[in-house]
Order: C-alpha cells, then sequence, then structure tokens
C-alpha cells in the first residue's frame, strides 16, 4: 500500500454450497455491483469451517473473514449452520482475548435467493473493514 | 452421603490409605486399581495394581505431584469397554478431565470407580524429584495455587470421596460413598467395618469451603493480572502490531512475543488430557507444503517463523478444547520451553465456557456444548 493509496481491505470468504456460495453466483449472473474485495471458498457446509482455517487466513493477513450459511432450518445438513454458530461464537471470544478484533469476522445466512443480500453484506463488510484498518497480523512474521 | 473415617495408623495416613485401596483389591470390590506408586525417592509414576501387597507396599497416593493426569490412563484401560471394573484415585481436576473424556467418548464409565480425593496442590515433578521428595522450600504450580476445585465435585463419576483437606495426618481422612455407586461396591465399603467419621467431616468441609473462597480470590487476581503478563513481555517488536481494537487488551503481537520460544514440541497436546483426537491435525499433511508455499509467506511477511504456525497451533488447540478445560496444567508442566500455555489456555477457557454457562467435568448430564445449540442464542439469528 504506497502513500496515498486508499487502504483495500482483503476479505476471505467460506461460502456454502447449498445458499450463500449460489447467492454469491446469482449476484453474479444479476449484475449486481459490489466491491472486488472478497476471495470466495465454497465449502459444503458453514459447519464444515474449522475455526482453524479462518485463523490461518487472520495470522496470514487477511483483513476479515466472513463465513455464509443458509438461513436456520434451511440447513442441507439440517443444523451444520447452527453449529457453526458456536463455534464462531467461541472463535470470536478467543479472538477478542489474544488481541484480533472479532468483528473482523463476520457469519451471515444468506440463502440462494438473497443475491442482493450478499452483495450488501460485502458492501458493508468492505466498508467497515476499511474504517477499522489493516488487520494487526498482516506484517506480523512472528504469527 | 454418609461420612466414615479411614483412621491413620501408627505410621500416618498416606499408609493407613494405601491399606484401604489394597482392601478394595483383596475383597474383590474392584478388579484394578489406577494408583501412583514411588519408584525411588522423589520419582512417581502411575500403576495399574493388581496385586493388594503391591499396593500396600509402594503406592504413594498422597504424592504431591501429577506426572501424568490420571484421566488420560484411564481412558487408554478403558476406552472400549471394560471387562473388569477399575478403579482410579483421581485428584479433582483428574476426575473432572475424565467425565469430559467420557462425553467425548473416549472412556466407557460403566465399569469405572472414580475413587476422587481433596488436592490442595501438587509440585513440578521435576523439582520433586530432584529434591529426592523432600518439599521444603517447594511451592506449588500456577494452576494449582489458582485452582477452585480443590475437593471432588458431588456429581461427577460415581465412585467415593477422600477428604483430606483441613485434616492432619494423625487426624485420617474421611471417606463417603457416592449414592449412586454401584450396590455391589457399596456394600463392600459398608463391610469394610469404618467408624463414622462426622467430626473429621465436618471439620473438612469448613476448610474446603473457606480454601474455596481463599482460591477464588487468588484465581481472580490472576486473570486480572494475566492480560498484563502478556503486554509486559519483554523485547522489540518487530511488526509494531499496534493497538487490538479491543479495550485493555494488547495486540496479538504481544502474544506472539510470548509463545515465540515455542519449539513445536505438542508436548502441550500430548499431556492435555481432554486433548482426545487419535490423529491431530497438526500432524497431518494439511501442513506439508511445496518449497515455494514457504517462500511466498516469508515473501508476505518479510520472514516466516520457524517453526511455522506457532500461534496457529495454539489458538486452534483453544478452539478445539477450552470449553473442556479443567485447568489442570499439565500443558504448561510438559512444556520443556517452560511457556506460560495454563495462564494463556486460562483466560481463553474463561471466555470460552462463559458463553455457553459450562462447567467442564460438573456432570455427566451436561451436553458438550460444540454437540448441541439452541434456537435463539448469539449472533446471527
Amino acid at each position: 500500500m504506497g502513500a496515498g493509496e486508499e487502504f483495500e481491505p482483503r476479505i476471505v470468504a467460506f461460502l456454502c454450497n447449498w445458499c450463500t456460495y449460489t447467492g454469491a453466483d446469482l449476484a453474479g449472473v444479476s449484475r449486481l455491483q459490489y466491491p472486488p474485495n472478497v476471495r470466495p471458498i465454497r465449502v459444503m457446509c458453514s459447519g464444515s469451517v474449522d475455526p482453524m482455517y479462518i485463523l490461518k487466513a487472520l495470522l496470514d493477513g487477511a483483513d476479515g473473514v466472513l463465513v455464509g450459511g443458509c438461513h436456520p432450518g434451511d440447513c442441507h445438513y439440517v443444523n451444520g449452520n447452527y453449529k457453526a454458530r458456536r463455534r464462531l461464537g467461541v472463535l470470536g471470544a478467543i479472538l477478542d482475548e489474544f488481541g484480533i478484533d472479532s468483528r473482523r469476522v463476520w457469519f451471515r445466512f444468506i440463502s440462494a435467493s438473497e443475491g442482493a443480500l450478499f452483495a450488501q453484506t460485502v458492501r458493508d463488510m468492505t466498508a467497515a473493514l476499511k474504517a477499522m484498518g489493516p488487520n494487526p497480523a498482516r506484517a506480523l512474521w512472528l504469527a | 452421603m454418609k461420612d466414615l473415617l479411614i483412621a491413620s495408623g501408627q505410621d500416618g495416613r498416606e499408609k493407613a490409605l494405601s491399606r484401604f485401596l489394597a482392601k478394595l483389591l483383596d475383597v474383590g470390590a474392584v478388579d484394578a486399581l489406577v494408583v501412583p506408586v514411588e519408584a525411588a525417592p522423589g520419582v512417581i509414576t502411575h500403576v495399574l495394581a493388581k496385586d493388594p501387597r503391591l499396593v500396600e507396599e509402594a503406592a504413594r497416593p498422597l504424592a504431591p505431584v501429577m506426572p501424568s493426569s490420571a484421566a488420560t490412563l484411564v481412558s487408554e484401560v478403558v476406552r472400549k469397554r471394560p471387562s473388569g471394573r477399575v478403579a482410579a484415585l483421581l485428584r479433582p481436576c483428574e476426575a473432572r478431565a475424565l467425565v469430559e473424556l467420557v462425553k467425548l467418548k473416549q472412556a466407557a464409565p460403566e465399569n469405572v470407580v472414580a475413587i476422587g480425593m481433596d488436592c490442595a496442590g501438587t509440585y513440578d515433578p521435576v523439582a520433586y524429584r530432584q529434591a529426592a521428595g523432600n518439599v521444603d522450600g517447594l511451592e506449588f504450580r500456577e494452576a494449582c495455587r489458582v485452582c477452585q476445585n480443590p475437593a471432588p465435585l458431588e456429581d461427577g463419576l460415581p465412585g467415593i470421596t477422600l477428604g483430606l483437606i483441613g485434616l492432619d495426618d494423625s487426624e485420617g481422612i474421611v471417606m463417603s460413598v457416592h449414592e449412586r455407586l454401584d450396590p455391589a461396591v457399596a456394600a463392600v465399603m459398608e463391610e469394610l467395618g469404618l467408624a463414622s467419621g462426622e467430626g473429621a467431616g465436618r471439620k473438612r468441609r469448613e476448610a474446603v469451603q473457606a480454601l474455596v473462597q481463599e482460591r477464588q480470590e487468588a484465581c481472580d487476581a490472576f486473570l486480572k493480572g494475566a492480560r498484563r503478563g502478556a503486554a509486559t513481555a519483554e523485547g522489540p517488536d518487530p511488526a509494531a502490531p499496534g493497538v487490538s481494537g479491543v479495550p485493555g487488551v494488547p495486540g496479538i503481537g504481544a502474544f506472539a512475543r510470548e509463545l515465540a520460544a515455542c519449539t513445536g514440541c505438542h508436548n502441550c497436546r500430548v499431556a492435555c488430557p481432554v486433548c482426545y483426537c487419535r490423529e491431530c491435525v497438526f500432524d497431518t499433511d494439511t501442513f506439508e507444503h511445496e518449497t515455494g508455499q514457504f517462500l511466498r509467506w516469508a515473501g508476505r511477511k518479510g520472514a516466516l517463523k520457524m517453526p511455522s504456525e506457532t500461534m496457529l497451533y495454539h489458538l486452534t488447540r483453544m478452539n478445539h478444547m477450552s470449553l473442556s478445560c479443567v485447568g489442570c496444567g499439565q500443558c504448561e508442566q510438559a512444556c520443556p520451553a517452560h511457556l506460560p500455555i495454563f495462564r494463556l489456555f486460562a483466560m481463553a477457557s474463561r471466555r470460552t465456557q462463559e458463553l455457553f454457562g459450562y462447567v467442564p467435568g460438573r456432570s455427566l448430564d451436561d451436553e458438550l456444548p460444540f454437540t448441541t445449540f439452541r434456537e435463539q442464542e448469539l449472533e446471527p439469528r
């Protein structure tokens, strides 16, 4: 990031195959505009996202991590999204305790038909991360 | 639960307890017993004992060290449904860890008789060995000094409780049989003809209460100072990570510095009684990378700490296991680099256990938080 250049946050997004990934796809085919700061990774279920992968992204310098899953009751695997919510609750508590702001990690329920919500979520998250500034772990080679 | 008394003989209460434990084997109340023995002066290890004479002669049930958590050892013996009844002498933290292991399906509880004992604290086994068992001038481990559970919890695994706190060597040991203990075993206990320990029981309960209060204060003070410990870790900050964004919390760089001496031996994971995976993800090829990948990582930040993934390893272990952390401090005791792992885990587990009001090891009826969920909780909804 050179002088005068605006900080562009990098967001790693773990998107559930059945809902949010398809929602992101819909945003694309609907030609909705949203910031290109997000790097999507398709996963089978938000419940399959081990906190380790989110930590890896954050420690390697991602400015934010978005986890997208189905709405309650819609999980293809019955309750993976509820379990993800608990795991992410624990992750957030630990991140805050050890000096990474848990507001860098977003968990959102976005269905396959909510392309507009996906686009808006990325807009909101990009703006929030711009306001927060770069992830302090970005330059931390000890991590 | 009725208080009975294991009276001290002329050779003190530890010998009296050894005789009591030997008797349990002798009369067939249990088929085997996990108990500490002294192999050489100050050298304590556990054995799975069958021979009552061996227990009477070599057992050191009150040796104030915990070379490994007996929960791990019992789990090894009873992982498959045991054919015999296995008793184990368990400190409160070991008993709580065993409850967690049962919930994690790493131990079959049906034929386990838990002999829970009071524990005011243990010493570092290496220091204890070097002093040949002379504890003068030794200090309890940090985990023990802030332990809020010096007495066994009531709703753990069924068995018996041995009360020691507040009673001196000549006053003996208060013994009580859990109501949920297999009646066949309980009947044998009745037949041992122990005298009533009502007076000693009362004295012990008062002493336990006072100690718990003292420890709660020590623990509060410890956790309050825990973050300061990280903030004042010495050394220049190569990456100047700045503030964390969370008031009062030093940045992630402070914790990275604290853990920088980690050699990646993973002893903390081996010693941890509740870290149960047969194959840990950190031992898999998930972490075997091409040379180019390493060079890219090093290039991105200017350097890559080696051994790598230090922070990822510790933070991941906290995510996976802090809900079941019983605060035994075996992780720190096993650390060759003497890193403050107990303190860091205590900081994490306080937060994560608070999140679900979960008390690890309290009861088999409390569900593991990661195996269940509520419709309305946390965010988003």
